[in-house]
């Protein structure tokens, strides 16, 4: 009897007892999960006064709902106060994911399948063109003159000078590098990024969110998609060029097909990650394009965190987000392929 | 370019002659391709980090005010640094000292030793070279120094600073993370009814901002008027505050930074379990393998490389962590949850740019170094293995 | 429905003015001007209210614009700095005014104010007049709001135990210790004596120094009470500082647990939900008090001035000694008070890069919001953060009645105002440029480890102390303290 409950006729079902224990466990993590985001419902439909006096857990028995937050929110502020944000947010995360999602996967394609073998002096070069650049910039050069002229300098040194050194990277250095760009503190980078931006005219713009976003994703862009497509056999995409096939039309017509998978659980995690940003949307936008983690934390002024509000919002701001993992949660498991490759 | 440079023979020129402009253009197009596809990420990464990184070294050796009609930056040398390392803000930066305890004496030999072992085998081995020899010295000397510091800083009277709470934060964090994560996707991976709403549920705290979280861990940790609060109260502990003391607050900022990232560590571990073959786990199986060996020798070395990447990517971004400590703690009690990135914050929000900047370069240096002795040392132990 | 009987009756007041005017031309027919304040009802909202009215007057547009609080500072400066120059006026705390007239972002705007009848800027309470708006003699803003702090107490919790309300921090302490405990919200069980909001990054440098401010403070608000007027060394490594802190440690034992993490919003829906006997806070616990969406405390509640102290601070020997005639002139029955404006009240600044007529407008814009018609109105909504600071809202308690208040915690709180507004030793905020680094990061910053018990007292004030001193040499010594004196009238 005892032999019947701890073992199992295959390795894929479990005994029951097995069973029993991994229920228990499960079960408590969902508990864990699911009770501060069923915290977070209740609060969004209390009024202050049902928070402050101690927990209370349950509507209609503990305290009558209200509908207080969302009067606060979406009518006696405007609905314009929650709707511009709350649009801000889906705009600037859609876009920026996909976007890093293309080029990212161009990029990641490109490291799979071509040699590339960059000269760390002509590197060297770029960047004291690009210190060169700022110095003429900081002595009163306009911007787009400044950085223009080190731009074309650069070019002409790297096919002059730079052919002569012989030193070179491979693939795996310039993955590491893309990657290695994710260790920036964004504290380190925001100063400069924001008078650049102001340069620009770009500040308090969906654009430059857009852009930034892009270019902070792309690291785990690559990462993903570079072991997903390295997973992917080279002899569908040679018996293509055979028939004469374009790079181009290859990536497009065999490659991104067989990529769905990875691509949609890729895009799904970038998106989760630029769709909740905070300090880049902090130090770049103003009033016009807000996004939503602003608006949470501002919920937090001089009478102090206001509990209902702020459990509003942020149950607005998961709400889209638990639809698409729900509706592309298959996708996920067979999607992520992170470290398949080895090296 | 003209065709007679491109084209091999007569027969060629005339034929590229004849092509259409579009004809051409793709055809350029397929030869550069290598570029297209590249470029715009190097591009776009170059343009938003680079760039940033230079200016904002050269903020980290100056001192910045406003003044009439706008803002002067002011070259003062290692000066912020200076202070960092030996000034007024090392207390905060590094941490108040004391004599290490004897736990700390153990562990700081156990590190010793293993060094020392690992590098009397790089010497003997065929790796060995002389470049290779001065790079891990430099490596050993930096760990020795962090290991230092925190054996001087975590024993008796002495207080860990912003580089030592950082360093905590993200080794006990993602290590929680890591063995959670590895647990519940082995649980979840078994044929067991109910999978697919555990797989949606456990990965839903990913998907909440992190301001949102610390807010949300704000509610889950008040004992007066927390949810949790009854069950204090049933302990007995209703005057019990977990933000009262260093400790606790640290446990807090880690157990909301825990909650928020598992499902990360989960899905993609999840993905590698049931992307191991299955014959290989049945093979195992019918040749009696117990399930610690089976899982020793063939479920982990299969993961392996997937956990060796995951850890790397949350290790990276751990070190960044600022929300949850700035809503949950804010820092405090004294600077007890402060972490390299809230300091430096805190600095910018002062307006004093040149020590934020600071702080940021130096964040830089040991996230940079951390990865590089992980990728280094581990990679080859855990990968190649 | 109070409250929408007199904003129709506003609505109609200003209705009736709008075509008064509107026969003649509008002035600022196209004129648009972008005014910045912080996220969330308490500043935006009166203002996007008036908003309208005024732009039927004048034909200016009027956006208000909002960023998160903690970020609002910040904004302002980088925007100026950078010249990006994207508001007309600003709405904000008068303490960063020396932050922003000092490198020339704001507009002076003294001869406007004297000019302008519609203000009535002599109603508006000399303190706000004569230093919270001005700089080196010269007016930059116009208030909306009175800051300072005060103690509030359950005047049913203190009948009971049968204690006075606390005239100094001594008895402050001790009478937080004699009701910690009790029942005071009816559930039965024991509640604290005192809750102060001590979290770091949030208000506790300001706690500190109004505790503080009664022992450093003495000769009237010229004389300043951050730093010596003549070396400019801190007025934080003496006895007076230490007992502060002290005294401040000291409550922690009758407060919530988690009082080192919660701030004052956390204090203000302890307060109000009952918890408290003691707290000490601004102006919106009264307005907070009577709102029956927020409060179990109605009617039980009592203000006083921030309470002083019987000995002071003598600085030639950095010792605390006995008031007399000559140390404290301004006592009360032998207790120095200094109430604390602390914050200031927020203020309307106008930006000097606007063009004139943007200036001109928005500086009618802020007087128009600031008028006793609209602001008598304002002060008495719990929903605004607007606190009383003309005369005229003293006087007339009708407003307030018809608002919720009743006539006894009417008269009682705004007497608790009318003594600090009144009180010729009001502490100034410390305004020298990058006043943040002082206050917001050190001063903030050592308390916090104070609290902690990372530092004793005496070494706490030490390093304060150096701290301050290390920032005004970096900043240069000369310039803070020029600043320092300026803002309080003293050159």
């Amino acid at each position: 009897m005892l032999k019947r409950l701890t073992t199992s006729q295959s390795p894929f079902r479990p005994s029951p007892l097995r069973l029993f224990f991994s229920y228990i466990v499960l079960g408590f993590w969902s508990i864990v999960v699911l009770f501060p985001l069923y915290w977070l419902l209740v609060t969004a439909f209390k009024s202050p006064i049902d928070v402050s006096s101690g927990p209370k857990y349950i509507p209609w028995v503990d305290f009558t709902p209200s509908l207080y937050a969302w009067n606060e929110i979406v009518v006696s502020t405007g609905v314009t106060f929650v709707t511009r944000p709350y649009s801000n947010t889906l705009i600037v995360g859609l876009v920026s994911s996909l976007l890093a999602l293309i080029i990212g996967t161009c990029a990641a394609y490109a490291l799979t399948r071509f040699e590339y073998r960059p000269k760390p002096a002509v590197i060297g070069m770029f960047i004291l063109c690009i210190i060169g650049g700022l110095i003429v910039m900081a002595a009163g050069v306009p911007p787009i003159i400044a950085i223009g002229s080190a731009v074309i300098l650069f070019i002409v040194l790297a096919n002059t000078i730079g052919k002569r050194f012989k030193g070179t990277m491979n693939n795996g250095d310039i993955t590491f590098w893309l990657i290695s760009q994710r260790m920036l503190p964004t504290v380190a980078v925001i100063i400069p990024i924001y008078v650049l931006y102001q340069q620009l005219s770009l500040l308090d713009t969906r654009t430059a969110l857009i852009i930034t976003y892009t270019t902070v994703s792309l690291p785990l862009v690559i990462w993903f998609m570079r072991d997903y497509i390295a997973n992917i056999p080279l002899e569908l995409e040679e018996s293509a060029f055979i028939d004469g096939a374009s790079r181009y039309l290859v990536l497009w017509r065999i490659i991104l097909p067989l990529a769905v998978p990875g691509l949609i659980a890729t895009f799904l995690i970038v998106l989760v990650f630029n769709w909740n940003e905070y300090v880049l949307a902090l130090f770049l936008t103003r009033a016009e394009s807000q996004t939503m983690p602003l608006l949470i934390a501002a919920q937090n002024a001089t009478r102090g965190p206001q509990w209902w509000n702020i459990s509003l919002l942020v149950l607005m701001m998961i709400a889209p987000l638990i639809f698409l993992a729900i509706l592309l949660e298959r996708y996920i498991a067979k999607g992520l392929l992170v470290g398949a490759v080895k090296g | 370019m003209t065709p007679t440079q491109s084209g091999g023979s007569g027969g060629v020129i005339y034929a590229e002659q004849d092509m259409s402009f579009r004809a051409r253009l793709s055809r350029s197009l397929e030869r550069s391709s290598p570029n297209v596809l590249l470029l715009p990420a190097i591009v776009l990464v170059l343009f938003l980090s680079i760039f940033p990184l230079i200016v904002s070294l050269l903020l980290s050796f100056s001192r910045f005010q406003f003044v009439a009609g706008g803002y002067s930056i002011r070259y003062i040398g290692f000066a912020n640094y200076i202070k960092l390392f030996s000034g007024s803000e090392q207390r905060k930066f590094l941490g108040a000292f004391d004599a290490p305890s004897i736990i700390a004496l153990v562990m700081g030999a156990a590190a010793l030793t293993i060094i020392a072992i690992m590098l009397v085998q790089y010497v003997r081995s065929n790796r060995f070279s002389p470049v290779g020899l001065v790079m891990r010295l430099v490596a050993i000397a930096f760990t020795l120094a962090l290991v230092w510091l925190c054996m001087i800083t975590l024993s008796g009277d002495g207080l860990p600073g912003t580089l030592v709470v950082t360093l905590i934060f993200v080794f006990v964090g993602v290590s929680a993370q890591y063995l959670i994560g590895l647990g519940l996707a082995l649980l979840v991976t078994q044929n067991i009814p109910g999978k697919r709403f555990f797989r949606v549920t456990f990965l839903l705290p990913m998907m909440i901002t992190p301001v949102g979280i610390g807010f949300l861990f704000r509610m889950m940790m008040d004992t007066i008027n927390g949810p949790i609060s009854p069950i204090w109260k049933l302990l007995g502990l209703a005057d019990f505050s977990w933000v009262d003391t260093a400790f606790g607050a640290r446990t807090a900022v880690i157990i909301a930074d825990t909650w928020q990232w598992t499902p990360f560590m989960f899905i993609i571990l999840l993905a590698a379990l049931e992307s191991v073959p299955r014959e290989i786990v049945e093979a195992a199986l019918v040749d009696g393998a117990n399930k610690w060996k089976n899982f020793r020798h063939i479920i982990l070395p299969q993961i392996m490389p997937v956990s060796f990447t995951l850890i790397m990517i949350r290790t990276i971004e751990a070190f960044k962590i600022v929300d949850m400590p700035q809503i949950l703690t804010r820092g405090g009690p004294g600077t007890a949850t402060e972490s390299m990135t809230l300091y430096a914050y805190n600095q910018w929000r002062a307006l004093d740019l040149g020590m934020s900047a600071a702080i940021a370069y130096l964040l830089l240096i040991v996230v940079t170094f951390v990865a590089m002795v992980y990728v280094r040392i581990l990679r080859k132990r855990v990968v190649v293995d | 429905m109070n409250r929408f009987v007199k904003l129709t009756a506003a609505a109609v007041a200003a209705l009736g003015m709008i075509g008064a005017v509107a026969a003649q031309d509008m002035p600022y027919a196209g004129v648009t001007i972008d005014i910045v304040t912080f996220t969330g009802p308490q500043i935006a909202e009166p203002l996007q209210r008036h908003a309208p009215d005024f732009a039927a007057a004048t034909g200016a547009t009027v956006n208000v614009v909002t960023v998160p609080f903690a970020d609002l500072y910040q904004s302002i400066l980088t925007d100026q700095a950078t010249g990006t120059n994207s508001y007309e006026g600003f709405v904000f705390a008068p303490q960063w005014m020396v932050d922003y007239v000092v490198p020339g972002y704001l507009a002076d705007i003294s001869d406007w104010v004297a000019a302008s009848e519609e203000l009535a800027w002599d109603d508006i309470s000399p303190f706000f007049r004569d230093f919270s708006s001005t700089f080196n003699g010269r007016t930059y803003t116009i208030p909306f709001d009175g800051d300072f702090q005060m103690v509030y107490y359950r005047a049913d919790v203190l009948e009971a135990a049968g204690l006075q309300p606390p005239r100094t921090w001594d008895e402050y302490v001790a009478v937080a210790e004699a009701i910690n405990g009790v029942d005071m919200n009816g559930d039965g069980e024991g509640d604290y004596g005192s809750c102060i909001g001590k979290a770091r990054a949030e208000q506790g440098y300001w706690f500190i120094t109004s505790i503080a401010a009664g022992a450093l403070q003495t000769q009237g608000t010229g004389q300043g009470g951050f730093f010596d007027n003549e070396t400019f060394e801190p007025l934080i490594n003496n006895a007076a500082f230490i007992r502060a802190l002290e005294l401040y440690q000291a409550t922690n034992a009758f407060g919530p647990p988690d009082e080192l993490n919660i701030g004052v919003g956390d204090t203000r829906s302890l307060f109000s939900a009952g918890r408290c006997g003691l707290t000490l806070d601004w102006g919106d616990i009264g307005a907070l008090s009577v709102d029956p969406e927020q409060s179990q405390v109605r009617d039980l509640v009592g203000a006083v001035v921030s309470p002083g102290w019987t000995e002071v601070l003598d600085r030639a020997t950095g010792e605390l000694v006995a008031c007399d005639e000559t140390l404290c002139p301004y006592a009360i029955d032998g207790v120095n008070y200094a109430p604390f404006s602390a914050f200031g009240g927020w203020s309307g600044g106008v930006s000097a890069a606007a063009d004139p007529v943007a200036q001109q407008a928005t500086f009618d814009f802020f007087a128009y919001v600031s008028a006793p018609a609209q602001s008598n109105v304002d002060v008495t909504i719990g929903r605004t953060g607007f606190n009383p600071y003309r005369v005229s809202q003293f006087t007339d308690q009708s407003n307030w009645i018809a608002n919720g208040y009743s006539e006894e915690f009417a008269a009682n709180y705004l007497g608790a105002i009318e003594a600090s507004l009144n009180s010729p030793n009001m502490m100034l905020d410390l305004r020298v440029p990058n006043n943040q680094r002082y206050q917001g990061v050190v001063l903030d910053e050592v308390l916090s480890q104070f609290l902690a018990g990372e530092y004793t007292a005496a070494e706490a004030a030490q390093v304060i102390s150096d701290r301050w001193n290390e920032i005004s040499d970096e900043l240069g010594r000369d310039v803070q303290q020029a600043a320092y004196l300026s803002a309080l009238g003293a050159e």
